[in-house]
């Protein structure tokens, strides 16, 4: 049963984090110059986002958990697409160093369309050729048209 | 010396490449702006990576064509299919459809068409006219009225960004937060960067910009497997002719209200961050208030098409307008502008007109331009339309979302934009699954150096903070700031409750005394005017007994336009 609200969690996830940028801000340097100094600025948005959380805590909290929206039961299938997207773009990104862009780019799209859409063979076939003219497309217009040197990648610099 | 620049201006936009560029602009605004999902923000910000090889004035002709062209896209299938293609169209929507349902698709076509080019036009030429007066009257503005007109454009933007306040402040404060991370600009030193060097430099916009709009919107757009395998449009839109000359003489018919709702339209975009999403719904109210036949509203009359198209494409030049002057935002998509032009190491300000003026002018005209440009590709984009409706969304998102990649790596040439890219597209999706606005946000990060900078001027010259409430200028934004934190509330309850009576009075009065500060001749006269308007509301609500009526209006909200 969920005693506690979803907006409550994020009002106490606000309010930590204003505590731990508060306690960096001590580490921000302090200089001779200046009318200001660097870290008042920064504390001055805090002290505003912490009246704020405060604010939004209090809201959440009188308006009981009665209000809780419960999406736990179909979290995983709820939020499966964007998941599964944000973690080949952080693979993408991972191995980027090592792909390149457009290998790395190529396999990324093709993943994604085949994560996303339907796996049959023809799909998969037009989610390849899909994959390969776009980000070949857009490698080459990056790369020649407006010379912007993308990561090569291992792979394709031994050639 | 108007002539003199335009005449300069028009030697630097009119060549066959920027012209190329802008109606390519254009073509890809109308496309992108007639898929519903797709906003002219993420439209305008995924061209900007494409700019970065181009000049200045090539660079932004391409993206205000983006920015024109998206304006007038959702029309299309807002009339063919229902579905607006931007929260800019609902209300094209509301007498587009059924006069296409009722066999006139090319005549609502050709009325929505034509009132945003005579809406577009007409916002340009103020745009060209107004913007340097009011560069002039922000030449008067010191540090400690700039700070508080930011405090104004955050507070404003977070009320009219839905039922909940405290998420939009938060929102502002935290788009705040994200832009004082790095060095800061005064005295260069490195803050919140937890102890790495890849912070030192701060996050670059674009990345944080692509990242919370474009990312999190496409995986907003795929997050359900059914909708994100069909085509675009399950109801297929299909080719239909513009019946131009039917439409210029029902647009004849209505100039009245075409003109009203463009000066609404150029109004509602000089405040700052309210966009097209609001214009059009309050230019269509208007309309139909000042209809002979009101009951026609909504079952497809021209009227409605025309107020609605009208007042969305001249919010462009509105928008424009405080963004050259003042340089401030006048919505979400000229806050991307504004990036676009730092980006291209061009800073507006009061001063800016004034110093650069052609390239000042070039944009004006740029804007001038577009509007003929989205004239004549219209035709080409409806085909293109019907075309890319077949394709389903997930599609796009997967080659969009590469495209992203590429596109904020060559802003720097470092990976470390793509890393930027990725954590701001997961927090812009948390955000708009935990209903906080993104749009106090943006403009957070984009004003956040702006306000600090400020704020510090205003110290080094005195360290009275009492300066911020005695200044004229600094006490009008402080006081419609607080009028725009309760707005939401006077919305919420305006009919129901006795206070909301006073709302309207309480600004007019409160707004009167910094005007009469000001000095001079006209400021006095309006602060008067508003003084004598503020009383006789009183009166007049004094003398019915301070009756409640229901409003009929429609609630208005700032969506991404």
């Amino acid at each position: 049963m969920n005693t506690i609200n979803r907006d409550t969690v994020v009002a106490v996830f606000l309010l930590l984090m204003c505590g731990v940028f508060y306690g960096a801000s001590f580490q921000i340097e302090q200089t001779s110059y200046g009318t200001i100094g660097a870290d008042v600025w920064p504390r001055l948005i805090l002290g505003v986002l912490f009246v704020l959380s405060a604010v939004y805590l209090f809201q959440s909290v009188r308006k009981g958990p009665g209000k809780t929206v419960t999406h736990e039961a179909g979290f995983l299938s709820r939020y499966r697409n964007a998941i599964l997207c944000y973690g080949l773009f952080l693979a993408f990104l991972l191995t980027l160093e090592f792909l390149g862009m457009l290998l790395g780019g190529i396999a990324f799209v093709f993943l994604a369309l085949s994560v996303l859409g339907e796996r049959t063979p023809w799909q998969l076939a037009v989610h390849a050729m899909v994959a390969v003219v776009s980000v070949g497309a857009m490698w080459a217009i990056f790369t020649f048209a407006l010379r912007v040197i993308l990561p090569e990648g291992e792979i394709l610099s031994i050639w | 010396m108007l002539i003199e620049n335009v005449i300069g201006a028009f030697g630097e936009v009119v060549q066959i490449k920027i012209l190329l560029l802008m109606a390519l602009g254009v073509l890809s605004g109308l496309i992108a702006g007639a898929i519903p999902g797709f906003t002219i923000t993420m439209a305008v910000v995924l061209t900007l990576p494409f700019t970065f090889g181009l000049s200045t004035v090539e660079g932004l002709s391409t993206m205000i064509g983006v920015f024109v062209g998206g304006l007038s896209g959702g029309l299309m299938s807002g009339i063919l299919t229902g579905i607006p293609g931007t929260p800019s169209s609902v209300a094209t929507t509301f007498d587009g459809f059924p006069m296409a349902r009722k066999g006139r698709p090319g005549l609502a076509l050709g009325i929505g068409v034509w009132s945003s080019f005579l809406g577009g036009i007409l916002s340009a030429i103020l745009l060209m006219t107004l913007a340097p007066q009011l560069a002039r009257i922000g030449l008067e503005f010191g540090p400690w009225d700039y700070f508080s007109l930011v405090l104004f454009a955050l507070t404003i933007t977070a009320s009219l960004a839905g039922e909940n306040l405290v998420k939009g402040l938060i929102a502002g404060a935290l788009g705040l937060l994200v832009a004082s991370i790095g060095e800061d600009d005064i005295n260069g030193v490195a803050r919140f960067n937890f102890g790495t060097d890849t912070l030192k430099q701060g996050f670059a916009f674009l990345p944080v910009l692509v990242g919370l709009f474009a990312f999190s919107q496409l995986m907003n757009d795929v997050q359900d497997n059914t909708t994100a395998r069909k085509p675009l449009m399950e109801k297929g839109a299909k080719a239909v002719r513009v019946e131009h000359l039917a439409a210029l003489r029902a647009i004849a018919g209505n100039w009245i209200n075409l003109i009203r709702s463009s000066l609404i339209g150029v109004f509602t975009g000089i405040l700052p961050a309210a966009g097209g999403s609001i214009s059009n719904i309050l230019a269509y109210d208007q309309a139909k208030k000042a209809s002979k036949r009101p009951q026609d509203f909504g079952t497809g009359c021209a009227e409605g098409i025309v107020a609605s198209e009208a007042a969305n494409n001249a919010t462009a030049g509105g928008a424009l307008i405080t963004m050259m002057a003042l340089g401030i935002p006048g919505d979400i998509v000229t806050a991307v502008m504004l990036g676009a032009l730092l980006i291209h190491d061009v800073v507006p300000s009061p001063s800016f007109i004034g110093d650069q003026p052609v390239l000042a002018y070039s944009i004006f005209l740029a804007f001038f331009l577009a509007n003929f440009l989205m004239l004549g590709t219209q035709a080409i984009a409806l085909r293109a339309f019907l075309m890319v409706t077949r394709i389903p969304m997930y599609m796009l998102a997967g080659v969009i979302l590469a495209y992203c990649a590429i596109g904020v790596f060559a802003l720097h040439n470092v990976t470390f934009d793509i890393w930027t890219l990725f954590w701001f597209g997961m927090l812009g999706y948390v955000m708009r699954q935990l209903g906080f606005p993104l749009a106090p946000m943006i403009l957070g990060v984009v004003l956040g150096g702006i306000a600090e900078v400020n704020l510090s001027r205003a110290l080094a010259i005195s360290d009275d903070l009492g300066l911020f409430i005695t200044r004229p200028w600094s006490l009008f934004f402080l006081i419609i700031a607080i009028f725009s934190m309760v707005f939401p509330w006077y919305q919420k309850h305006r009919g129901r409750k006795i206070w909301t009576l006073g709302f309207l009075p309480a600004l007019c009065l409160s707004l009167a005394p910094p005007l009469f500060m000001m000095g001079g001749i006209p400021r006095p006269i309006v602060a008067g005017m508003l003084l004598a308007i503020g009383a006789w509301l009183l009166v007049s609500r004094h003398r019915q007994g301070w009756k409640l009526e229901l409003p009929e209006e429609h609630e208005v909200h700032l969506e991404e336009t």
